[in-house]
């Protein structure tokens, strides 16, 4: 079995694919406004769509524009197809609770007709969203005009057949159901299930099954609030559905472990069919162990063979058949380990940063502070520092890697840690399913990035 | 001594935390609130066992290959810095998995062995019944039940029709966590060992010994009451630390501030809110 630690032993050169700026979504302003903080990025099945959720509960939608074939140079782009209010602030009355609009996480179903279909949750309530285009409009009725108003009976004097005509493509977005009242704690996750009828929702305690055309009712799966609340020692961080076999699904904790549940051997899936964990590194172990042990993200590969987690300074794959340790380890930043105090102070290891595979599971990347991200290439055992910056914004320029000194002399071009800024931080970002194109979302922005084309 | 410090520090910005929680929008994180929660633990026994360690000295402690001694020597050693409180830990491991080990020392080296927490727990009772009380300790235990309903049943199921074990039954039946109640061991065994400095340490013993019988108590406290209580203590505490980094329990407004945190069930802020 492998167990690989990858580190930087060379970037550039050879075949690694070199990232260019694409495009860059939102406000400019240094002055961010909480609304428009984005809080979760998700491509559709096909790559055509791109969705962000903010913090104010708003998605947008963009589309990539069909590539223009006389041109290969002209990359295709991605502009502003939908924009809608997906969740509005609630207040619960019973427990003077506020509930955040915030959205938390998008999940695009499978298209399967004319219109595409997202569930879209914030804190407490998940919502299906129906988006479908309009380009053509009925005109020619007999008893209204034009605009609606009705005519008067006594005018009409013939009789015509109403005809389609085209109009401007106007998209829309409608709420198709609402599965509320199913959690108390928050939800965190959201996942569809393979078999295109049923998703899962997490919260900290508890995953509920859903039928995406049933509303009113939802199948507890796991359940792990103990008796007494104070004996409560791990909640749940993250859930996801296996990409093929519809029967299974994994969560993680915030004591860094993972359990894979088969739906198959009981309605309740409290007891896991496997218990994914790593023994601690004992000296490893500070003040701080435990949170940053807590996972932040879990995702099954494309090929459903591996999974991939997060916790607050790596990223760890794992063999869905080895329980015991993860096949390869990641150092996302391990420069903060010594930092772990301050960030503590901060608020900064509370911080939840998201992984994803790209489309043939050879590259994994996640997010980091001072708008970094980072690249892990899984085959050629390499790994890149990127930056996601106003600077780097001409068109097709290629993102230069970045290097932190973690101590000792600086070089030139390197960044010291003291002077990394973690008000920026890359939580969500997002990879085409087929092509190598990026979405990365800053605080309040969303970069896309592509493979430079020679 | 700086890693008190650094872990009294930690305490107070972990129960910070825990209280602007509580006026965040969007409800209280139980997960942030969970994490939380483990660190102000561990900072507590880091501090526990930093003062109890600062009066071992002075007792010449003749046990060998005491972790808390080799710990102690080796602390002196590390120079004072931000990053202290993540060595600290380190050589101490409070983790929950290494607590049966070092019960299993103490009892080796103690006298009066006793094979569970529950003989532990009534052991320090029996001394406490026999000891004088301290009039702030007693405070936080005068709390009206009423008042202790409102926030443990406030996130009362609304889709499960469950119904949580009334705050009395809970808190009557919830033992202090192991750590704690081990430490309190720690410092009778001590106690009852050397006779150094009798009466500054029976004090502060016994009303550790009794804050243990409190805890039971306290875990059923309005979460508000505690947070002012600590509010003002800390804020006195903090001007005294700055006059006496090497306040010893004399100081009262110590005691008073140290028995509070000894007081402390850190589950019983972040999850009775719950």
């Amino acid at each position: 079995c492998l167990s690989g630690i990858a580190t930087v032993t060379k970037e550039g050169g050879g075949n690694d694919v070199q990232w260019c700026f694409s495009q860059v979504k939102g406000a400019i302003d240094d002055d961010v406004a909480e609304a428009d903080i984005i809080s979760t990025v998700e491509f559709n099945h096909s790559g055509e769509l791109l969705a962000t959720g903010d913090k104010g509960g708003r998605v947008v939608i963009f589309q990539q524009e069909t590539e223009n074939k006389s041109q290969p140079q002209c990359r295709s782009e991605y502009n502003v197809y939908s924009t809608f209010q997906s969740h509005e602030p609630e207040f619960d009355y019973l427990k003077s609770l506020e509930i955040e609009e915030k959205i938390n996480k998008i999940r695009w179903l499978p298209q399967k007709n004319a219109a595409q279909f997202l569930l879209s949750t914030n804190d407490k309530t998940i919502k299906l969203w129906k988006i479908s285009e309009r380009d053509k409009r009925p005109e020619g009725y007999n008893l209204k005009e034009e605009d609606g108003r009705y005519r008067d009976a006594a005018t009409i004097t013939t009789l015509r057949v109403p005809v389609f005509r085209p109009m401007d493509l106007m998209v829309e977005a409608s709420p198709r159901r609402v599965f509320a009242n199913g959690h108390t704690y928050h939800i965190n996750s959201i996942s569809v299930n393979s078999d295109n009828e049923t998703y899962l929702s997490a919260d900290d305690l508890r995953i509920n099954l859903w039928h995406l055309e049933i509303t009113d009712r939802s199948f507890n799966v796991v359940d792990i609030k103990p008796a007494n609340m104070e004996e409560l020692t791990e909640v749940i961080t993250a859930a996801e559905f296996h990409p093929h076999q519809c029967n299974t699904f994994v969560y993680s904790s915030s004591k860094g472990t993972i359990r894979l549940c088969d739906m198959r051997a009981s309605a309740l899936c409290d007891k896991h069919s496997k218990l994914f964990e790593e023994p601690e590194d004992p000296s490893n172990r500070s003040f701080f162990s435990e949170i940053i042990s807590s996972i932040s993200d879990v995702k099954f590969s494309h090929n459903g063979r591996y999974m991939m987690t997060r916790d607050y300074l790596s990223v760890k794959i794992w063999d869905l058949n080895m329980e015991n340790r993860p096949v390869e380890t990641y150092q996302v930043h391990e420069y903060l380990r010594s930092k772990l105090c301050s960030l503590y102070e901060n608020d900064c290891i509370f911080d939840k940063f998201e992984c994803c595979w790209n489309g043939n599971d050879s590259v994994v990347m996640t997010g980091s502070y001072n708008n970094f991200f980072r690249m892990l290439d899984r085959s050629q055992r390499r790994d890149v520092t990127l930056e996601a910056s106003r600077e780097s914004c001409k068109p097709r320029q290629v993102l230069k890697p970045r290097r932190v000194c973690a101590g000792g002399k600086r070089k030139k071009d390197e960044i010291s840690v003291d002077s990394l800024d973690f008000n920026k931080k890359i939580l969500h970002t997002a990879w085409h399913p087929q092509e190598n194109i990026i979405a990365v979302a800053t605080t309040n922005n969303l970069y896309i990035f592509q493979e430079k084309v020679n | 001594m700086e890693y008190k410090v650094e872990a009294h520090r930690i305490m107070s910005i972990s129960l910070g935390k825990i209280y602007n929680s509580r006026v965040q929008r969007g409800g209280i994180k139980l997960h942030k609130n969970l994490l939380v929660s483990l660190v102000l633990r561990s900072a507590r026994q880091v501090y526990l066992s930093d003062y109890y360690s600062g009066a071992c000295l002075n007792a010449q402690s003749e046990r060998e290959g005491n972790e808390w001694d080799i710990t102690d020597s080796e602390r002196e050693k590390f120079p004072p810095s931000a990053t202290e409180c993540d060595r600290v830990e380190s050589t101490e491991e409070p983790q929950p998995n290494e607590q049966p080990e070092k019960e299993r020392e103490y009892r080796e080296n103690d006298d009066e062995v006793k094979s569970d927490q529950v003989d532990c727990t009534s052991t320090l009772q029996e001394q406490n019944q026999n000891s004088s009380l301290d009039s702030v300790a007693k405070v936080s235990s005068e709390t009206p039940p009423e008042s202790i309903t409102e926030p443990k049943e406030s996130p009362s199921d609304s889709a499960v029709a469950e119904r949580d074990s009334t705050p009395e039954a809970n808190g009557e039946s919830h033992q202090p966590p192991k750590p704690y109640v081990c430490s309190n061991r720690k410092r009778s065994a001590e106690e009852s060992e050397s006779g150094d400095s009798p009466q500054k340490r029976t004090k502060v013993a016994s009303s550790n010994a009794k804050e243990d019988e409190e805890a039971e108590e306290m875990d059923t406290s309005n979460v508000s009451n505690l947070i002012t209580i600590f509010g003002s203590s800390f804020s006195g505490l903090l001007s005294k630390e700055s006059a006496k980094p090497e306040a010893e329990a004399e100081d009262s407004g110590q005691i008073c501030c140290d028995q509070m945190l000894k007081n402390l069930n850190p589950w019983s802020t972040a999850i009775v809110a719950f």
